[in-house]
């Protein structure tokens, strides 16, 4: 360029030199204007683009730099780990986020290790010095000294001014009832993931990617409303509590279903934990027996047997069976608990909870009417839930005459009592098997997910000999006053060391309220009640969880808004009469 | 000389539109600010409302109220019992008892002598028509 420059004023007057030079370096007859101009163009469209260059980077940062002041407060709080608010279905807040304060270090900034330590448990007694300088000591970047400090402690860490200390505003998972909804809402980890219940669900709905993805810093995420109700649920716990400890039993569980629409409105499972604080989260004693666990329902199954053989048509409520003797299947023996030595109709042996009577309607429908009854019921099959726990039913692999024998009457076939609880639901309330719920459903979307499993028919006379149990049978202790309750009780005998343990039981009753215009099904799980002076020594389920059934109705009912009825007429009138009219 | 002119009004024009650029950016920066302080106390006031929340959770919740109500109330959960309905109420009194301000009762006393009044049915009308719920006396059914 500096020679171009230099030559412009060209001369004849050139020294020999330069002319040499000229001549050797452009050739003898270049123009050396038009180059110039060529040259200066060049240099002028590259000055061009730098400028747009500039320009348009000015413009951008002027663009880009609002969003980076409004990034600049929520720097505080670096970790983005929000969650939405669960709520009940009446808007109680059943889990929240609250900021908490917590200490962190940047070891490399730190000036003097034993100033901090000593300032740091001075403040906070109860750190672990030893660990604490171990920590603060390595060449790490970024240790967490302590989660969750009180903004008094944070003061005063703050004044003093310690160089490479620091707080960041965490989110901190608060569940307010502590452990009344412990099982159903799961519970989240130090970092706020949750790794149980409603909470796992929650994250992978993904929200476990908006985390990943550092998105959820702001609390603007809608809240979630579940099914349950914080009243019911509380009236449902506190009963089981009272059961648990009254029958020393090792575990009590109940539930609520909605049956019209699947809703799980209540559901215990007793022992349980609170949620905030931390614990070990494989006590095999702390499991949800409701989903967890499966368990031989006993005599509840009676109800499948029975409802299966009215649906088929080829039973009635007028057919009998012989239970004369003892059931004898190769080297088996089916007892009664109280033997009648007669023959009995349906309705006596739904009433007096027969095994052989169970053992020979089941008997009469065949191995296979009955394997795709149990099927058609969702008995066979895993069933899931919005809850990430859930157990296989353990189905017999073989399925022989014997096992239908033994399933007729409970045993023998291993459910979720979740799963029981829906196929009771199914029963009661016209023959719609409505998959379980833990969110809030309507009665239109429940009757398009549902699918009808037996006639309304067969359904009224399920609920005419639910309500006739309590009337003259063996949940007559869950007769409340004004509710019309059904009911069916349930004793199992537990497996213990691989054969059928005679003192170890497990009783349930399955519960629908109101028996002529069903609304809820309700289960009340007792596991191992003891005999109790009151109870004349019987472990039997119409001795503890019936009356546990009982009370719990008179407690949730009013709750549930079901209004009480006095003067009721006994079942035969009141759900089979409108039975035969509208045939 | 018209490009002279041309360049200072050129000029002109671009020190203008630095400065009134210069303006709005300085203003939008102050606007920005302004706006991420009250985005800040937004956030302050609702993560503060989320403690309240949680914290009301905490005292409103069924077993804490259940404690207090046993220590410091008289009341009893209600029994199926005490429930009726609305219907079920006896009829409101004719006007022109309740008119008789001075002596309700003694007005309807001697307002009972036209039959129509009709403040209780009579037992023995109405149990074909009434639903199998029913009770079959109607006024004794509140004092129960």
């Amino acid at each position: 360029m500096s020679v171009s420059a230099e030559t412009i004023p060209s001369a004849p007057a050139e020294p020999w030199r330069r002319r040499l030079l000229r001549s050797l370096l452009y050739g003898h007859n270049s123009n050396r204007a038009a180059k110039a101009r060529a040259r200066v163009g060049l240099a002028i469209i590259a000055f061009a683009v730098v400028y747009c260059i500039i320009a348009v980077r000015l413009v951008m940062f002027a663009a880009v730099s609002d969003g980076r002041v409004a990034h600049r407060v929520v720097s505080g709080d670096a970790i983005a780990t929000a969650r939405p608010d669960i709520l009940d279905r009446n808007g109680e807040v059943l889990a929240t986020d609250v900021r908490v304060p917590s200490l962190y270090a940047e070891p490399r900034r730190l000036i003097d290790v034993d100033e901090a330590v000593e300032l740091l448990t001075a403040d906070l007694p109860d750190l672990d010095a030893t660990e604490l300088r171990e920590r603060l000591s390595s060449r790490r970047g970024f240790v967490w000294l302590k989660r969750d400090i009180t903004s008094e402690q944070q003061r005063e860490i703050y004044h003093q001014g310690l160089p490479g200390i620091g707080f960041l505003n965490e989110n901190k998972r608060d569940y307010p009832n502590g452990a009344e909804v412990s099982h159903l809402l799961g519970r989240v980890d130090i970092d706020n993931q949750g790794t149980a219940g409603v909470e796992k669900w929650l994250d992978n709905q993904g929200l476990a990617a908006l985390h990943l993805a550092g998105l959820a810093t702001d609390r603007l995420q809608t809240p979630v409303q579940l099914a349950v109700d914080l009243r019911v649920q509380h009236a449902l716990r506190d009963e089981l509590v009272k059961a648990r400890d009254k029958f020393h039993a090792i575990a009590s569980a109940g539930l609520v279903l909605n049956v019209r629409t699947g809703e799980i409105v209540a559901m215990v499972s007793e022992p349980d934990y609170d949620p905030n604080i931390p614990h070990n989260p494989r006590d095999q004693s702390l499991i949800n027996r409701l989903t967890t666990g499966v368990y031989e329902m006993g005599s509840t199954f009676k109800a499948f047997t029975v409802a299966m053989a009215l649906d088929s048509g080829k039973v009635t409520l007028k057919s009998s069976f012989d239970a004369h003797n003892p059931l004898h299947y190769g080297k088996f023996d089916i007892h009664d608990f109280e033997p009648m030595q007669r023959s009995l109709s349906v309705p006596e042996i739904f009433t007096y909870s027969s095994n052989i009577g169970a053992a020979r309607i089941a008997m009469a429908m065949g191995v296979d009417a009955h394997k795709a009854f149990l099927k058609k019921m969702g008995q066979l099959d895993r069933l899931r839930t919005e809850l990430p726990e859930s157990a296989e039913p353990i189905v017999p692999k073989r399925w022989s005459e014997l096992n239908t024998i033994t399933i007729a009457f409970g045993h023998g076939l291993s459910v979720a009592p979740l799963q029981a609880v829906m196929g009771v639901g199914a029963l009661m309330n016209g023959g719609i098997l409505i998959p379980p719920t833990f969110l809030k459903r309507t009665e239109a979307e429940a009757q398009a997910l549902g699918k009808r499993v037996i006639k309304p028919e067969t359904s009224a006379m399920m609920r005419y000999l639910m309500r006739l149990n309590v009337e003259k049978g063996t949940a007559s202790k869950a007769d409340v006053v004004g509710y019309y309750i059904g009911g069916k009780t349930g004793t199992a005998d537990k497996v213990v060391f691989g054969r059928y343990s005679k003192t170890r039981v497990l009783t349930d009753f399955m519960a629908v309220l109101p028996a002529d215009q069903p609304r809820y099904v309700l289960l009340i799980m007792l596991d191992e009640p003891k005999a109790l002076p009151e109870t004349h020594g019987f472990t039997t389920s119409g001795w503890n969880a019936v009356p546990t059934g009982g009370a719990v109705v008179a407690r949730i009912a009013p709750l549930l808004g079901i209004e009480p009825r006095l003067d009721l007429p006994p079942a035969d009138q009141q759900i089979l009469a409108s039975l035969k009219e509208n045939r | 000389m018209i490009f002279r002119v041309i360049n200072i009004v050129v000029i002109g024009a671009l020190v203008l539109a630095a400065a009134y650029v210069y303006r709005i950016k300085f203003d939008s920066t102050v606007q920005a600010e302004h706006l991420a302080k009250l985005r800040g106390e937004v956030r302050r006031e609702r993560d503060r409302i989320a403690a309240l929340r949680a914290e009301w959770g905490e005292l409103d919740n069924p077993a804490r109220i259940e404690i207090l109500a046993k220590r410091f109330l008289q009341i009893k959960p209600i029994a199926p019992t005490q429930f009726d309905s609305l219907d079920r109420l006896p009829e409101r009194p004719p006007d022109d008892a309740r008119a008789a301000n001075d002596d309700p009762i003694g007005g309807m006393i001697g307002n009972l002598d036209p039959p129509e009044t009709g403040t209780i049915p009579a037992p023995a009308a109405t149990p074909p028509d009434q639903p199998s719920g029913a009770p079959s006396q109607p006024s004794g059914a509140p004092s129960r």
